[in-house]
């Protein structure tokens, strides 16, 4: 029989992994920055935060320039060891060094404020920038790949040091009568593979061996107003001319 | 004899002796085995009456016969109980296994039972023998001594044991209430001796949404 091993605040590792699902992190009057909900226990005097109000609000202007996520995240400082965890998913962390990391913003778990967080252009992902360590969760292992490569949307953790993607579509399957007919209706077999992500450049790009994703917030998207590309405009009333009255300004 | 097939699959060796467990957890076996359905929260007429007013109520196999018998629920990693005399508390739907020599009952767990999302009665397992508990990921297992009282997240709680008083926590403040609250409102603060069991994972629960 395996007798499963007790830890106590001693035998906790510092920074480091508990098992492949949870994460503990050491505070010594030192502060970390958290995604709302993702502490499970933790030993000693530790207060969270939310970040942006009070005291906090000179975080917000040091390492955290993202007023959108600011409501989703917390500040836990004090002393003691903290478990994090997020749905049983694998969780790792990564060490920084004067580098730069674009990470789907549901998979950033936690992060040292030494990093510097930014919201990235892309829709849905943020990226940290500086000297630090963050913990990050993906549904099982992260592989590691190099580009030039090409990645389903939703196998994409995030990507370090190589310029952002651009989409990639299998134009040739989605024209002719036939493809046609297979992009509007579904009939005929639309693989769900028609649309990736492309990677060029030097960097390291990761994955997660599922495409199920985290829940992420719809933040970095453009203003929703008409006339802005992607933005969605008001409801479409009857008798309105589609989208070329958009497209003159009306 | 319980041992682990695994992380995810309880295997028990039977010898003519009889365990309990969850209704429908049984995935194969060898041998001889016979199964019947009873009903968790303790023995008797008394059991079915708590069963009715507390609602805490798992749907419970005994299995008898002899080889091996294994057990398994949607993929839930498996941790081992071993009780000397003492008393495991633990949550119904988190409960897979208990030998011969151990009593299951249900008990009020006040106020931390509402925060938890698991209502306010838990399931207790007494006596001693081995008991399987269930939780999604692996459990961790976390020591309380009286210099070190811990706090728990209440959906991420499964199970303790030993002597422990455990009170609900909040930190609450006037910008929970204009809904900027950090999501760690309510803890379970465990103090005294003994062990909890904490899953890598949170439940949704009335705390975490303030």
């Amino acid at each position: 029989m395996s007798t499963p091993v007790v830890f106590d605040p001693m035998t906790l590792p510092s920074d480091d992994n508990v098992n492949s699902y949870t994460f503990c992190v050491e505070l010594k009057g030192s502060r970390w920055f958290l995604q709302k909900g993702k502490m499970i226990a933790y030993y000693g005097q530790i207060n969270f935060d939310g970040i942006g109000h009070g005291r906090f609000d000179r975080l917000v202007r040091s390492s955290f320039h993202s007023p959108l996520h600011a409501s989703d995240w917390v500040v836990a400082e004090g002393s003691g060891k903290m478990l994090l965890a997020d749905r049983a998913f694998d969780v790792n962390s990564f060490d920084l060094e004067e580098g730069n990391l674009t990470i789907r913003s549901g998979n950033l778990l936690a992060f040292d404020p030494s990093l510097a967080l930014k919201q990235s252009i892309v829709p849905g992902f943020v990226t940290l920038i500086g000297t630090g360590k963050f913990v990050a969760a993906s549904n099982g292992p992260v592989v590691f790949m190099e580009p030039p490569l090409r990645v389903d949307p939703q196998a994409l953790v995030g990507w370090a040091d190589c310029p952002s993607p651009c989409h990639h579509y299998d134009h040739g399957y989605m024209t002719g009568v036939m493809g046609g007919i297979r992009s509007l209706t579904g009939i005929g077999g639309v693989s769900g593979e028609e649309h990736q992500f492309e990677f060029v450049g030097a960097g390291t790009v990761l994955l997660q061996s599922s495409e199920a994703l985290m829940a992420e917030q719809a933040t970095g998207a453009v203003p929703g107003e008409p006339g802005v590309p992607g933005g969605g405009s008001a409801p479409r009333m009857p008798g309105q001319l589609g989208d070329l009255q958009r497209r003159f300004g009306l | 004899m319980f041992r682990l097939q695994g992380s995810k699959t309880l295997a028990v060796d039977l010898t003519g002796d009889v365990v309990k467990a969850k209704n429908g957890s049984m995935v194969a076996y060898d041998g001889r085995m016979s199964f019947k359905k009873l009903s968790g929260g303790g023995e008797g007429l008394r059991g079915m009456v708590t069963r009715r007013l507390t609602g805490e109520q798992m749907t419970v196999m005994e299995v008898s016969g002899q080889g091996t018998c294994y057990f398994a629920d949607r993929a839930s990693e498996i941790s081992l109980v071993s009780l000397h005399g003492d008393k495991l508390y633990v949550e119904a739907s988190n409960l897979l296994a208990t030998d011969s020599g151990l009593r299951t009952g249900t008990t009020f767990t006040g106020l931390r039972g509402g925060a938890s999302g698991n209502g306010l009665f838990t399931t207790t397992v007494e006596g001693t023998g081995q008991a399987a508990i269930m939780s999604d990921g692996q459990a961790v297992v976390l020591r309380v001594t009286p210099q070190y009282p811990l706090m728990v997240d209440p959906g991420a709680y499964i199970a303790h044991q030993g002597h422990l008083q455990q009170h609900l926590q909040s930190g609450v403040n006037f910008r929970t209430l204009m809904g900027e609250g950090s999501g760690e409102a309510f803890q379970i603060r465990f103090e005294g001796d003994g062990l909890v069991y904490v899953q890598p994972s949170e439940r949704n629960t009335v705390g975490g949404d303030v």
